[in-house]
């Protein structure tokens, strides 16, 4: 076993900053890598060492940067390259190590038909399966196609009936290429109540495979994971045992190395469960096993990545409580789960603040590397953080993840944190009830902005009051009368009496303001929230409340009257060109598709808003475009009754 | 000299019932007139005004206790709300019909009071925006209303020499703007008017079809879609009051910018003495003499007050301070004028006007002296070369009386006829040519003293003074710009030196000082 002296980690954000953490603990050296659009990025600053390299994807950029650094390991994190075993031939080819299983074993285990051959060889039970090549009238319906390359959802539909198959499988194939460059599909049955759990596993080069318990990942929005937690929720001790052992033998059987999950469908109606996938890597919701058993895996990797033999044994392995993590996005989860981009303006994660935290007993952890300022583009995976509470059971946990969403305040983009704590406060979440398609129907009300909207109108009066020095000053002053109430312009008229301590009638008392945290007693009720209001042209009015930001925006009383569609077919949100169907002159039918713009992981059809020509194509394939750019123009028919 | 003797809680007293006075006149109309305002989707008066200012703007509201106990009391604020507040970060005066109060209708104050807000206009270059609610001339009044120099017409003529100085002149629309009314717009520099709501017309239906017959709605007579597609009498269509606001502002927002003050402003010092003090320091009675250094001292910056002449004439206090920041000229009474006192009045005001110092006059004068010793001594010529000196000053003026205002008194200290920029009256102030003591004595001997009703005579006279010298008689009939609490003093003399800075000051020159 040699130590590891320099470590290179092939990755950003918030993993690149956690594997540092530890990196740097055990006093080992390490090189960030950035692109063009991440120079001043905080995994840049944190690391010892920082290499240009022309994409995260570009292996041969990596592995030059890994060598003019002089590591001697490569840590791959999670995403981009983690699951490329053309990266661990290249990174071991210039001789050095990679952290993770060996390239034959990710081989064998990226692909998900290669892996569920294993799994059937290990004696785990996989999902019956179908091939394309057979009679699709023979499926049990409702059937999963899913790409072979795939992962994170991407490549993936549920069909219902034979009809919709053609089209599916076409979708997931063109979704497969664009992310996996293999459109290879499967085919398999798709259990209705199912719930995601996986074990987390370990194993060294010495034999050794352990199991860190296993995760419950049901809370899932189209195959994306929302929450985690761990241990799983209420499975009996027998399932628990056979989930957990059916993980170690899987990897025991292809000789696993390093940190790795098995991930399996458990059918909630029958107990049952299926092999679906491993992940060849650390997983975005590692933290909470790690906050169960207090292990580091990232520690743990390093130790085996060096050769060493794995430092406990499973009768170590304790578990201790409960953990539960949440995602946060850059998304509007009330407004059609889009994707945000944007500046942060004001970023407060719920650590350092621990006034309001601390029920008895609970932790919370927060990885990110989210900083005020800080672009947030639809370049890279939209997540910006995780929150992660531990208690001593489940119930304390979700307790405390409440608390620290509520203390999770992102002003100047939107985030789903507002979402998160709807979902985790909400009684499906406490009684553990979900499964992994809930979340698709489920429907969670917008929080409701009239606090919101009396605590900007609060500050926005206080704002006003605060500009003095002069007679003129904006005091309200009234002769032989107390100060006139402001009236504050928010997405309708809000009267601020600030002398009465009263908005709109209801009883107001400030607390403390103070760094742009408001503490007031609304109507008798204590009230935190960070408010940030900048007013003048272009100004602003926010609210982080419940962790969900409130934005408010004044009519324009002075803008013209609504201008009726003028054909204008703009871009609804920042994406990439993805299809252009259309040329200039094309004659289109109202609603026909004129394009398709992907942004993250959402297609959109850009729809012809009435009957008529196309007058110009300004869509590019390929490009990426911002929010409201205009993509096509489209003309009313001459003649057709329609002022154009 | 200082005197506190008296009852210290008379003056709070009075200011109290000053504050009750003001809250029901700010009511307006009845409740049921006022729910029927706001039932027609239109904001009341002084919410108008409150949502056209800026968020926060202080308003310096204008005689708001007008026609208070005349036209059967029916008449608060003689239904027009004047001021200066400030809107898109410009100072500018407010003219406001409110329609909840005999339809909005002209009563002779109510002309006043509209005049005398464009005189502020004129006086301090502030533009005016008109909130046009009304029915036009009170018409059983018409003949104090309609015909002489200062009645309806002038508010056009105003307009038309405003707009012709460069002042600004706006109005919005909001409900009837009849006969004479229609004007209001029409001279405007640039009008808006609220769909289904303001109407113009010179003639509304009922005299139109009483002069030609024709039967004609409201609305195809002058309705907002008439007059912003067809006749072109406004330029601005809003759909609500919030929307015709947001547009005035919209439109003062494109305003030249007022210039600087001709004098550099100082940073603002609270006064060091507690305001609240003022009702303790001066009694409420007006015989009762007190060191009115005391009021100074609490109404300027840092109370700090740089005194001219000391030690020489002693009734007549003067010297230099300042007011929120801006530099002023304090004249103050401390006692009857004697010649010696108006000599030193004339020869400050003479400097302040020099140096281009405004005046703060404060108020609290029973007369000049009288006697054979100072009539043959010529205090009438001392007396003539004060009034000369207030008359022919060029720097901005500003008067409180903060006591009483009796005779020649009021002459040399700046009252109304001497065009103060703003005129003040605290809730103690008496006014009147001379006291009714005195005035009941001197009808009494012109009468013939030797009668046995002359008590009853005497106490007629007295009742009479008594109601006529009251601070609310005089409001009622603009004879000033309002009725004040003591404690804002020091905001409204800094409100108005704000307002007045933006006037340029003239050269000065006098008439003949008699010597």
């Amino acid at each position: 076993m040699t130590q590891i002296q320099t470590l290179l980690i092939a990755n950003r954000g918030e993993i690149a900053l956690r594997v540092i953490r530890t990196a740097t603990r055990l006093g080992i050296r390490t090189v960030a890598v950035f692109t063009d659009l991440d120079v001043v990025a905080p995994h840049v600053r944190a690391a010892d060492d920082a290499v240009r390299v022309e994409s995260y994807l570009d292996i041969a950029s990596v592995v030059a940067a890994a060598v003019a650094s002089g590591a001697d390991a490569v840590h791959p994190g999670y995403g981009f390259l983690s699951e490329r075993a053309e990266l661990v031939r290249a990174v071991e080819a210039a001789g050095i190590t990679f952290v993770g299983p060996s390239a034959t074993v990710m081989q064998q285990m990226g692909r998900k038909d290669h892996a569920r051959e294993v799994a059937l060889a290990a004696g785990v039970p996989v999902v019956p399966s179908y091939s394309l090549d057979q009679d699709a009238s023979s499926f049990a319906y409702p059937v999963l196609v899913k790409a072979a390359a795939g992962g994170g959802g991407k490549g993936m539909r549920v069909v219902r009936s034979e009809a919709e198959l053609a089209e599916a499988v076409a979708a997931a194939r063109r979704e497969a290429l664009g992310a996996f460059g293999d459109d290879t599909m499967l085919v398999e049955r798709y259990v209705e109540h199912g719930r995601h759990v996986e074990v987390q596993v370990v194993g060294d080069s010495h034999g050794t495979v352990l199991h860190l318990f296993e995760r419950d990942c049901s809370t899932q929005r189209r195959h994306q994971k929302v929450l985690e937690e761990a241990p799983a929720p209420t499975l009996d001790e027998a399932t628990r045992a056979r989930v957990r052992q059916a993980a170690v033998d899987l990897a025991a059987h292809v000789g696993y190395t390093g940190a790795g999950t098995v991930e399996l469908l458990l059918d909630a109606d029958t107990g049952e469960f299926y092999f679906l996938e491993m992940n060849t890597r650390l997983q975005v919701e590692h933290p909470v096993t790690e906050a169960i058993t207090g292990l580091d895996l990232v520690e743990l990797q390093l130790v085996v990545a060096a050769g060493g033999p794995l430092p406990l044994t499973q009768a170590d392995v304790t578990l201790s409580g409960h953990a539960i993590e949440a995602r946060v996005y850059a998304e509007d989860s009330f407004g059609g789960f889009l994707p945000q981009a944007g500046t942060a303006s004001i970023v407060r994660w719920p650590i350092g603040t621990s006034e309001t935290g601390g029920t008895t007993g609970t932790t919370v952890r927060v990885d990110h590397a989210l900083e005020p300022g800080q672009v947030v583009s639809t370049s890279y995976d939209p997540m910006l953080g995780k929150v992660i509470a531990h208690g001593p059971d489940r119930e304390s946990a979700r307790r405390a993840l409440v608390e620290a969403l509520d203390r999770t305040s992102i002003l100047g983009l939107t985030t789903n944190a507002g979402f998160l704590r709807a979902l985790v406060a909400g009684d499906a979440f406490r009684n553990a009830t979900i499964d992994t398609a809930w979340l698709d129907t489920a429907e969670i009300p917008a929080p409701d902005p009239a606090l919101p909207r009396l605590l900007v109108a609060w500050v926005s009066a206080m704002i006003t009051a605060s500009e003095h020095g002069h007679p003129f000053q904006s005091d309200g002053f009234r002769l032989g009368a107390g100060p006139a109430p402001t009236v504050v312009d928010l997405d309708r008229p809000v009267v601020v009496d600030r002398a009465a301590g009263t908005v709109d009638g209801i009883g107001v008392r400030q607390l403390g303001a103070a760094d742009h945290v408001l503490d007031v007693l609304v109507d008798g009720r204590r009230v935190r929230a960070v408010v940030n209001v900048q007013t003048g042209p272009g100004g602003v009015l926010e609210v982080a409340w419940e962790g969900h930001r409130h934005e408010f925006t004044p009519p324009d009383r002075l803008a013209g009257a609504a201008v009726v569609g003028d054909g204008s077919i703009t871009a609804p949100m920042p994406g990439t060109v993805l299809e252009v169907r259309v040329a200039t002159g094309d004659t289109v039918a109202q609603g026909d598709v004129l394009g398709v713009l992907e942004a993250m992981k959402m297609e959109l059809s850009l729809r012809s808003p009435f009957a008529g020509t196309v007058a110009s194509v300004e869509a590019r394939v390929g490009t990426q475009v911002p929010l409201g750019a205009v993509l096509f123009h489209v003309e009313h028919l001459v003649g057709d009754g329609v002022d154009a | 000299m200082t005197t506190t003797s008296g009852t210290p809680g008379d003056l709070r007293a009075l200011t109290q019932d000053l504050r009750e006075r003001l809250a029901t006149a700010r009511l307006g109309g009845s409740t049921a007139s006022r729910e029927r305002h706001t039932g027609r989707g239109k904001l009341l008066v002084r919410d108008r005004v409150d949502r056209l200012l800026d968020p926060g703007s202080p308003f310096l509201e204008l005689s708001p206790l007008a026609a208070t106990g005349m036209y059967d009391d029916a008449v608060p604020s003689a239904g027009i709300v004047t001021g200066i507040g400030r809107v898109s970060g410009r100072d500018c005066v407010v003219v406001a019909n409110d329609a909840t109060v005999k339809g909005g209708t002209y009563y002779p104050v109510t002309v006043k009071k509209h005049l005398r807000a464009q005189q502020v206009a004129a006086d301090n270059h502030l533009p005016c925006l008109y909130l046009v609610d009304s029915g036009g001339a009170f018409l059983p009044m018409q003949d104090d209303v309609f015909p002489d120099r200062e009645h309806f017409g002038r508010i056009f003529f105003n307009q038309a020499n405003l707009s012709a100085r460069g002042i600004p002149q706006v109005a919005s629309v909001m409900g009837s703007c009849t006969a004479g009314g229609a004007y209001v717009p029409a001279m405007s520099d640039e009008s808006v008017i609220v769909r289904d709501q303001g109407t113009i017309f010179l003639g509304g239906p009922p005299l139109v079809k009483a002069a030609t017959g024709e039967v004609v709605t409201a609305e195809e007579l002058g309705g907002g879609e008439v007059h912003a597609r067809t006749s072109g009498v406004v330029d601005h269509l809003a759909e609500d009051d919030a929307h015709a606001l947001a547009i005035v502002r919209g439109i003062v927002a494109t305003f030249a910018q007022p210039g600087a003050a001709s004098y550099a402003l100082e940073p603002v010092l609270e006064p060091h003495e507690d305001p609240e003090t003022l009702y303790d320091v001066v009694p409420s009675e007006v015989r009762t003499p007190y060191d009115v250094r005391e009021v100074i001292r609490r109404i300027v910056d840092g109370s700090r007050f740089a005194e001219f002449k000391a030690l020489y004439a002693e009734t007549l206090v003067t010297g230099f301070a300042h007011i929120w920041g801006h530099p002023v000229g304090i004249v103050a009474n401390n006692g009857i004028l004697f010649s010696e006192s108006a000599l030193k009045g004339a020869h400050f005001i003479e400097l302040c006007n020099q140096r281009g110092i405004p005046l703060v006059f404060l108020q609290n004068i029973s007369g000049f002296m009288v006697g054979r010793e100072y009539e043959n001594k010529g205090i009438a010529r001392d007396g003539a070369k004060l009034v000369t000196a207030v008359a022919c000053s060029v720097v901005p003026k500003f008067t409180v009386v903060i006591g009483g205002s009796f005779g020649a008194g009021n002459y040399g200290m700046c009252g109304r006829a001497y065009d103060p920029r703003f005129l003040w009256m605290w809730p103690n102030a008496r006014i009147s040519v001379m006291g009714g003591e005195q005035a009941a004595s001197v009808l009494a001997e012109v009468r013939g003293p030797e009668r046995e009703d002359t008590e009853a005579f005497k106490a007629g006279i007295r009742e009479q003074y008594d109601a006529q010298g009251s601070p609310y008689y005089s409001t009622a009939r603009l004879w000033d710009d309002g009725v004040i609490d003591p404690l804002d003093t020091r905001r409204v003399l800094g409100m108005g030196l704000a307002a007045a800075a933006h006037a340029p000051v003239p050269a000065p020159f006098y008439g003949i000082f008699r010597m």
